[in-house]
């Protein structure tokens, strides 16, 4: 393969994965929303509701507050950019990202951080209650759940030798360098769900389905955006959600992932991988039937235990090794 | 303190020259007063003799009368006659002295009083405007007999002050009075340290439609499908209320299939309301599984109604003399059926819900409304019940057909939310129960009964209902020609909204909602 060829290749996969990321993003969020409509007797809408969401918004005219700065209208750009591009640092359906030389994991969390931080200021910018509520409680839930995220992923990242995702992918979906027993991985598997849970805004921490301003985490520094602006920070939450599921699912299971680039391969990565980001929307529809949200100040406990249990698994990686 | 003598007697003991007012019913003990002297007896009603304010009304005597009469109702214990104290504010009299200070639970009654009538009530510690917001020009007092009911209104400016709390970290957070979802209009001005709410004040009255007022512009007996409409979700709670007070008036002997037919209705309305809020306390935890089952039985129990009276709120049922529909007994045994069905299903739903230990931390504890917090401000109905406050229309002075199927009453006595959906749950059993036991012992008969008098002016009547929410109170005062003079309206909201802004207090701001919701006041029934 020629130099050009490589290159056309790997801005061909990055291209596709940004694709993929795009088109399916959404119908995770709509599979959720259906698995508890099923579960609460309802019919649901259909599951590519968020499409049509989407388009509608997309369509309507943003209305903006006077009182905002440049701030308010330029944070959903910079989340929608900061969350695609961190989700082009996860491997998808192929092993092996191209733009794996250009951030580890460490990349991976300070770019959600960044979209993160821009709508905590977007919430305080309008100037209204509820939206220095929320930006107020998104500070406190970010900044607990950044340590037990980089600690969950380091217990695994120690085991495949390096920070660089597509590595730990990669070696962990080829069997090398695994480790005989799996209790480092379980234990980060556990804080690194529950991580998700809280930094996607989903039940216990925060619940996306509620009208009740006072209760609104994620939700709450939102309210004041409209039209396309609204569309776009819709869209990288669900990009945002369907990321995590990639992380869960290709860091702890990558088996059916592409790890060559023959067609076949990826078709059976493409295949393996919407099967598994599906099961796990279906487990977070019904985590969210079964438990009531807990109390704010009770998730910094949840995230405790998610730090506690990530920190653990770095030290039976040790103890493990002798 | 267990029969009617000794109330009387206690009051004669402490107070030797006071003497009941001859027309006194066997369900009632009026003194009338002079001014100076009713604060220093309705104070030892409600300290010594444990009385709780339930009413306190004003009535314009005019055109027989140029005075203005006040009226301060006292229920002591249970199955007792209701104390009532009377006083006169005769000529260009403005002033009343203010119980407010000794007996709490009448802040808004004279707040109320001074709004509606321009009387003022001397030492209150609040006289903010309550009903009356600031736009409504001065001197508007619209319950005034020289106030035209159709009268349209200017507007002013004016501001409302609220109370502050200043302080390093101390935030105001304004609530409403438009909300996000599709719930009535009022205001909530929280002030925060950080999460935690340091002080509540409700502002409410958005949507005063004037509903004491159209009633007298209304006959006696054609005012029922107003009294309806008081509360959208207590049909049958004020309308038989309604219907009651003016039964007294034209003495007319309700027979008692009707009765039991009005107890029927009563606890269909008290069971599909109280199934909402179950699933809405669940809903407001983001725990919506309940929530759904909840709706859907709900649904089934408004279906009901709609077969057994062709309405899903029960409306046109009542009537005065008795109820305007018949339910037959194979409708009745098709009711029980669908009853103990629905019953079986909710028992399924409650211990799910009980068992959620999830859901469980997030309602204990929370929002707790203490037991003194409560008597202090008359708290009554579900929550009163739920912090200890042991007090049942149904029981204490039982109307329809309840004293012959007892109630048995639901007590919970920590006043968190969990107790609160606890009571409701109790009650739907009870409830079910009791409409089992009307089918057993329904007799046959009319289902209407005819006056047998008609009123002179002047003359009112007194009328207790435990809605599904509480104590509902009417008065109605007849006029000329078979007009009303007066109705004043008294639903349990109006008693139970002030308690709330103490039940938030030390809670986090994310808990109101639940908290609000638990409480699940009425906004119309509050503003009438």
């Amino acid at each position: 393969m020629t130099k050009e060829q490589a290159i056309l290749q790997a801005i061909a996969l990055t291209l596709a994965q940004a694709l993929v990321l795009l088109a399916v993003s959404p119908a995770i969020v709509g599979l959720i929303r259906k698995v508890k409509a099923r579960f609460q007797c309802r019919q649901g809408a259909r599951v590519f509701q968020p499409y049509a969401d989407l388009a509608k918004l997309f369509r309507k005219q943003p209305v903006v507050s006077t009182t905002t700065s440049w701030i308010f209208t330029a944070t959903p750009y910079i989340l929608f950019a900061s969350t695609l591009t961190a989700g082009l640092l996860v491997p998808a359906f192929a092993s092996q990202m191209p733009l794996n030389f250009a951030g580890n994991i460490i990349a991976l969390v300070y770019l959600f951080a960044l979209g993160t931080f821009f709508l905590i200021l977007a919430g305080l910018d309008a100037g209204s209650p509820f939206g220095g509520m929320g930006s107020s409680r998104e500070a406190i839930v970010a900044s607990l759940t950044e340590p037990a995220m980089i600690m969950s992923i380091f217990a695994i990242a120690l085991t495949a030798g390096s920070t660089n995702l597509s590595t730990i992918v990669h070696k962990t979906a080829l069997l090398e360098g695994i480790v005989t027993d799996p209790s480092p991985h379980l234990m980060a598997l556990a804080a690194l769900f529950i991580v998700a849970l809280a930094e996607t805004g989903r039940v216990p921490v925060d619940n996306p389905a509620t009208h009740l301003e006072l209760t609104m985490i994620h939700e709450a520094m939102l309210l004041e955006y409209s039209g396309r602006y609204l569309a776009l920070i819709e869209w990288a939450s669900a990009m945002k959600l369907l990321v995590f599921l990639s992380l869960i699912a290709n860091v702890f299971a990558p088996w059916g992932i592409a790890t060559t680039l023959t067609p076949m391969a990826l078709s059976i990565g493409l295949a393996v991988y919407l099967a598994k980001v599906a099961g796990l929307a279906v487990l977070i529809g019904t985590i969210e039937c079964m438990f009531a949200k807990l109390r704010l100040f009770r998730v910094t406990d949840l995230l405790g235990v998610a730090f506690i249990l990530a920190l653990l698994g770095l030290l039976f990686f040790y103890i493990l090794r002798g | 303190m267990t029969d009617r003598l000794s109330v009387e007697q206690q009051l004669q003991a402490a107070f030797p020259t006071l003497v009941p007012d001859p027309p006194s019913g066997n369900n009632m003990m009026r003194y009338r007063l002079d001014q100076a002297r009713l604060p220093e007896i309705a104070r030892y009603l409600h300290g010594q003799m444990h009385g709780r304010l339930a009413l306190l009304f004003a009535v314009d005597g005019r055109p027989i009368a140029q005075t203005y009469e006040l009226h301060y109702l006292f229920a002591v214990g249970s199955r007792q006659p209701w104390v009532l104290l009377t006083t006169e504010l005769a000529g260009e009299h403005r002033l009343f002295t203010s119980i407010t200070p000794s007996i709490h639970a009448a802040q808004w009654y004279e707040r109320e009083i001074r709004d509606l009538f321009g009387l003022i009530p001397q030492g209150h510690p609040d006289l903010r405007r309550l009903i009356r917001h600031e736009h409504w020009p001065k001197g508007t007092h619209p319950l005034k007999k020289d106030f035209s009911w159709d009268t349209v209104m200017g507007r002013q400016q004016g501001n409302y002050r609220f109370r502050h709390i200043e302080g390093e970290g101390v935030f105001e957070v304004p609530v409403g009075p438009i909300h996000a979802g599709i719930i009535e209009p009022g205001h909530f001005r929280f002030s925060v340290a950080g999460e935690p709410i340091m002080q509540l004040e409700v502002r409410h009255f958005w949507k005063h439609r004037g509903v004491e007022k159209l009633f007298e512009q209304q006959l006696l007996t054609a005012a029922v499908p107003l009294a309806e409409r008081v509360s959208g979700d207590t049909t049958i709670g004020h309308s038989l209320a309604y219907c009651q007070a003016v039964e007294t008036l034209l003495r007319i002997d309700v027979p008692r299939r009707a009765r039991y037919l009005r107890s029927l209705f009563l606890e269909l309305e008290r069971l599909h309301n109280h199934l909402g809020d179950v699933g809405a306390i669940c809903n407001d935890t983001a725990y919506a599984l309940p929530h759904a089952h909840c709706s859907r039985i709900k649904e089934r129990l408004m279906q009901l109604n709609d077969r057994l009276t062709g309405s899903r709120f029960l409306r046109g049922v009542m009537c005065v003399g008795g109820v305007a529909r018949d339910v037959d007994t194979k409708m009745l045994a098709e009711t029980v059926n669908e009853l103990n069905r629905i019953e079986t299903d909710f028992s399924e739903l409650e211990s799910i819900i009980v068992a959620n230990a999830s859901l469980t931390d997030r309602l204990e504890t929370t929002g707790v409304l203490t037991e003194r917090t409560a008597w202090d401000h008359g708290v009554i109905g579900v929550v009163g019940r739920a912090s200890g406050i042991d007090q049942d229309v149904r029981r204490d002075r039982p109307f329809a057909a309840y004293d012959e199927i007892p109630v048995n009453v639901a007590l919970y006595r920590y006043g968190d939310v969990r107790a609160r959906m606890r009571v409701r749950m109790d009650e739907i059993h009870e409830s079910i129960r009791l409409i089992r036991e009307i089918r057993h012992n329904i007799p046959t008969g009319p289902i209407t009964g005819e006056p047998s008098r008609s009123p002179h002016h002047g003359e009112w009547a007194l009328s207790a209902v435990e809605g599904w929410r509480g104590e509902i109170l009417y008065v109605v005062m007849t006029g000329e020609n078979g007009q009303i003079h007066r109705c004043k309206v008294r639903d349990p909201s109006f008693v139970n909204w002030p308690a709330i802004q103490w039940a938030v207090i030390g809670n986090i701001i994310p808990d109101f909602p639940l908290i609000n919701k638990s409480f699940n006041l009425s906004y119309a029934g509050n503003d009438l």
